[in-house]
């Protein structure tokens, strides 16, 4: 084992021993490098590319968004930078100077500052953004001392610019940095943890076609996240968003919006044969551009916390009793079901009489004898109470009801849109554990008890008639555009929703009925306008106590002349409870279809009707 | 001879390898500082200062080989008394640098008095193998040897620097090996050198890894349990002693030999597991794995091997390496020169500085051969296992196989004290080559 002490006293054998084990060494060595370096080497060359390659998505440009007729932009992308703060590259005793410098140049507060640049990071090599939302005057200020901002850079980040506020903004919606939730849902349609996404409305409807596609930069970086300064820099540039092209006519939008006024409720004007929406008005509105600022904080709170709930579309996401608006699809139950002779009369007496319930009329004597015409001309309860009652029959009355749509989603291109409901015996039952009585087909004959329908519900009920039974999908989308060559890449084409065969007559007659509304009934006393012929019918909601607490409704069409469909447009109005009690909803409608047939804006409707009901303003 | 005398008698091959590699050297420390962020960051002028290094490293070369070894010969004891009392002073009044006490200024410069403590304790250790070479194969005399070491040793723990203290044991067993110490000795001492560096690598990677209490190396952290087993090898060792002593049978010899072999590698285990602080073990152990500390030394270690692997045949060409270019690999000019050149000039870059430093060793191999005098043999001997025992363990580290123990490579690592250190010792062999007729 162990060679004798005699054996290595000789010199050489002693040297070349010592050689041995040292060029063995240095060829184990040398072919453990050769394994490392040539035969595995593209492992390590796959890991090293890895290691210092990093991407940044460039952000692609989103969609901007026109009106109808593509002339009025409604939201563009603004230049606007965010302002970074790279800690590492300052000294520290000289940081809280910079902060100082940094809150008197962008104006927001020290506390802040130091919030997001927390001593922690002090050291950290990354840039942090401070603020965003900069414009292009406050970015040159800094430049010019940039000697006093160590470490402050900035760059371009384009923010939503929603030219037109006010009512649209219900319908255009916002757009936000994207939430943990959000991206756990959406990662898979190619979101990313710094993607902008739309919240609501169509930013959020069509946020695929607007977002386009990001792209993406791959940059070398040192071992600190450092650029490396290299010529050849590898791009996939992104795509830009699409553009959208609005059935919105911002005029009409305008106009509707001030004919609403400060009240709370909402306004749909739409064209039945098509489904394109004119306007869509719900009050109260935000202004998505104070999101961002720095009070967007503030501004949310504010909004969320508001009792009149204004992020609330009201056109679409609010339910009301249809009140006498109802009034309509009883009348085409009735001349369909052929269950009453329409001519004949009816003695109203201002009661009707069910088991010990009195039900009264909104007048109190009675309307005398009246016919179906008379009837919803007059907005007659008792007329409707007893053929509800007597004569339909509760089963009738909700597949009516369902007929024209009630208690569906129109499927209209916003997000969130509720239902409604058309109550039947078994939902009653079921949801709140009590048999259907006598009284509930009385009230609901009416439009009143557990009905609940949306505006935008009763503009498609309105479209039923207008178009021959026929109701194409509500939409707010006329085409998605390239936003380069300005070609539509898409075009909306309108989309049946119902196609409903009714008697023959049973529609026309309703249009006679509903011309009677204007002509000589309910509403006569309001319409002022003689720029087109209008039919509809009013609507009030009575339940509660007189006065104040009354919803306010006005559903109708125009012309009532016998034009092509094309030309005909739908108006619904309905002003809620709670706003002083002024029957709103048909003087509204009226001012609409003045200024949608005369061609005027709102001021000009007022200066050439000349209201009574706004001499005192 | 007259002829030694001239300066064409110089071992040009020595020589010129010598300064290839301190040239490599230089354009790799250029190589690595050349993409600095900042325009004035001190690593951008690393490679000047390394080239007015090198030039004293050749001007020093050039006297240390003209002016007589015999010098050195007689002078011996007093460098390496000075040498101690310096790197004492060093323990009191050193700077730190990278968690060490091992830098000492006087008059302005900064020197690591632990490079040159090497060379003076080869030449003393020469000196002293030289003058008792009949006498070395007695134990009393091997040990004597070894104090000479154990003293700069201690010295240098105490810093503490790990790696630089090690060196001296293969400058140890080469010169006593040559000097004639019995192989005995030289086993015993091999044996528990590799068992101590095996023993507290393995229990610090056990303990790491949660798995120590279940294997043998719970005898290092287990107190009872360590006390039983080196109670028990202390008394086989102690009774293989008298049974020796009594029967002189060589069985007790070797059952004495090795229980001691295992008792005092089992102690210096166990006492290390106090004396080395935690950072240092962790070092130790991160070739293994290196996630274990994976933002720390491993990530290092990580990106060195990755640099090394990613160089290829060729090479990515000078000034051209993804890793070192974009700092990547840390330390990069010092400890981890070997990864820059491996990367930018691929395996023929590893092959050049290994066929260079296996040049150095070829003609220091033929020096010794040709050489009369016992002394300078051992010299060369000695500063032949310092060389490559830097060479094996800095680029065994750089290419994953060697723990981190950031010890230099010399001439190429940026550094003015081991670069003129190996300029003096090899400033020595060119002397012994000059004279290497004499008797």
């Amino acid at each position: 084992m162990i060679k004798s002490d005699e054996e290595f006293d000789n010199r050489g054998q002693k040297i070349t021993f010592l050689g041995a084990i040292l060029f063995t060494l240095v060829g184990a060595y040398l072919i453990f490098l050769f394994s490392l370096q040539v035969i595995n080497g593209s492992e390590y060359k796959n890991r090293a590319t890895l290691v210092s390659q990093r991407t940044t998505t460039i952000q692609a440009k989103r969609g901007e968004i026109f009106d109808r007729n593509a002339d009025l932009p409604l939201v563009l992308n603004v230049d606007s930078f965010a302002i970074s703060l790279n800690p590492a590259l300052v000294p520290k005793e000289l940081l809280p100077g910079v902060f100082q410098k940094l809150s008197a140049a962008l104006g927001i507060e020290y506390a802040e500052i130091e919030k997001k640049v927390p001593t922690s990071v002090y050291s950290v090599y990354q840039a942090i953004e401070i603020r965003s939302g900069i414009s292009l005057e406050v970015v040159s200020y800094i430049a010019e001392r940039i000697q006093d901002f160590p470490g402050v850079t900035w760059e371009s980040k384009p923010i939503r610019s929603y030219v037109e506020t006010g009512s649209i903004s219900h319908v255009l919606g916002y757009v936000g940095n994207i939430t943990q939730d959000e991206l756990q849902v959406l990662y898979n349609q190619g979101y990313s943890l710094k993607s902008i996404l739309g919240k609501s409305g169509l930013e959020k409807q069509y946020d695929l076609f607007l977002r386009g596609k990001d792209g993406t930069r791959f940059r070398t970086v040192d071992v600190k996240g450092r650029n490396v300064d290299s010529d050849v820099r590898m791009e996939i540039p992104p795509e830009l968003g699409k553009d959208l092209v609005l059935t919105i006519d911002q005029k009409i939008q305008k106009l509707a919006e001030k004919a609403l006024g400060p009240r709370m409720g909402s306004v749909v004007i739409l064209k039945p044969a098509t489904g394109e929406i004119l306007a869509l008005v719900s009050y109260p509105f935000f202004d998505p551009n104070k999101f961002y600022t720095s009070e967007a904080n503030k501004e949310f709170n504010r909004l969320t916390t508001d009792p009149q709930y204004p992020f609330l579309n009201r056109a679409i996401q609010s339910t009301y009793p249809p009140a006498s608006t109802f009034k309509i699809i009883m009348s085409a139950a009735i001349l369909g079901e052929k269950v009453y002779d329409p001519m004949t009369y009816l003695l109203c007496t201002g009661k009707f009489e069910l088991g010990d319930r009195t039900f009264k009329d909104h007048v109190q004597y009675g309307h005398g004898p009246v016919n179906l015409a008379a009837a919803l001309a007059e907005s007659c309860n008792i007329y409707y109470y007893t053929m509800g009652q007597k004569y339909l029959g509760v089963d009738r009355i909700t597949e009516y009801a369902r007929k024209f749509g009630l208690g569906q989603a129109t499927g209209i291109d916003l997000p969130n849109e509720v239902e409604g409901l058309v109550p039947t015996p078994k939902w009653k039952e079921r949801n709140l554990n009590y048999p259907w009585l006598g009284g509930d087909t009385v009230n609901i004959s009416i439009g009143q008890g557990y009905l609940a329908v949306t505006p935008i519900q009763m503009a498609n009920v309105v479209s039923m008639v207008v178009n021959d039974g026929k109701v194409y999908r509500p939409h707010l989308i006329k085409e998605i555009r390239n936003p380069v060559t300005g070609q539509a890449e898409e075009e909306i084409r309108p989309e049946l929703l119902y196609d409903v065969q009714f008697n023959d007559k049973v529609l026309s007659e309703l249009r006679d009925d509903m011309r009677g509304v204007i002509v000589h009934g309910t509403a006569k006393e309001v319409m002022l306008q003689r720029a087109v012929k209008i039919a509809g019918k009013t609507g009030t909601g009575e339940d509660g106590a007189k006065g104040s607490s009354n919803h306010s409704w006005f559903v109708a069409y125009g012309p009532y002349d016998d034009v092509p469909n094309q030309d005909k447009i739908v108006v619904v109005v309905q002003v809620e409870k709670g706003n002083e009690w002024e029957w709103w909803a048909p003087k509204a409608a009226d001012l609409i279809f003045q200024g949608v047939f005369a061609n005027q804006t709102y001021e000009e409707v007022v200066e050439s009707l000349h209201p009574w009901y706004l001499k005192d303003q | 001879m007259e002829k030694s005398k001239s300066i064409f008698s110089i071992d040009l091959v020595l020589l010129l390898s010598t300064i290839a590699l301190m040239l490599i050297g230089v354009l790799f420390i250029y190589s690595s500082g050349a993409n600095s962020p900042h325009p004035f960051e001190e690593k951008r002028f690393e490679y000047i200062r390394q080239i007015v290094w090198m030039t004293l490293g050749i001007i020093l070369l050039i006297v240390f080989s003209l002016a007589d070894y015999n010098i050195l010969k007689e002078m011996s004891f007093y460098i390496y008394i000075f040498f101690m009392v310096i790197l004492l002073l060093t323990l009191f009044f050193g700077k730190v640098v990278n968690g060490s006490k091992s830098w000492f200024g006087f008059l302005g410069f900064g020197i690591q008095p632990s490079e040159f403590s090497k060379i003076a304790t080869i030449l003393f250790l020469a000196r002293f193998c030289h003058d008792n070479r009949s006498r070395l194969k007695e134990i009393q005399y091997f040990l004597l040897a070894l104090t000479i070491i154990l003293v700069p040793m201690a010295l240098i723990l105490r810093q503490p620097d790990l790696g630089t203290a090690l060196v001296f044991i293969p400058v140890f067993l080469v010169i006593t090996f040559l000097a004639g110490a019995r192989p005995r000795h030289l086993f015993f001492l091999l044996l528990t050198l590799s068992l101590v560096i095996f023993l507290t690598i393995a229990t610090a990677y056990a303990v790491n890894k949660g798995t120590a209490e279940d294997s043998i190396f719970d005898l290092f952290v287990d107190y009872y349990l360590f006390g039983i087993v080196s109670l028990s090898l202390l008394i086989i060792g102690v009774l293989g002693f008298f049974g020796f002593r009594k029967y002189k049978v060589q069985v007790f010899y070797w059952i004495t030999y090795f229980s001691t072999i295992l008792l005092v590698s089992f102690a210096a285990t166990f006492a290390l597991r106090f004396v080395l602080k935690g950072y240092q073990i962790s070092r130790l152990i991160l070739f293994l794995d290196p996630s274990i500390d994976p933002k720390g030394d491993g990530w290092n270690l990580t990106q060195a091997i990755t640099a090394v692997g990613s160089g290829g045949f060729w090479g990515k060409g000078f000034l051209q390496g993804t890793q070192s270019q974009n700092k990547f690999v840390p330390m990069q000019s010092t400890d981890f020169i070997f990864s820059i050149v491996a990367e930018e000039w691929g395996f023929i870059g590893g092959l050049i500085i290994f066929g260079l430093f296996s040049l150095i060793l070829l003609r220091s191999l033929s020096i010794m051969s040709q050489v009369k005098d016992k002394f300078a043999i051992y010299t060369i001997g000695g500063i032949l296992g310092m060389f490559f025992t830097h060479v094996f363990v800095n680029i065994g580290m750089t290419m994953g196989i060697m723990p981190i123990t950031g010890i230099p490579l010399h001439f190429l690592s940026y550094g003015g004290s081991s670069l003129i250190a190996g300029a003096l010792a090899i400033g020595i062999v060119l002397n012994i080559h000059q004279r290497r007729f004499r008797v």
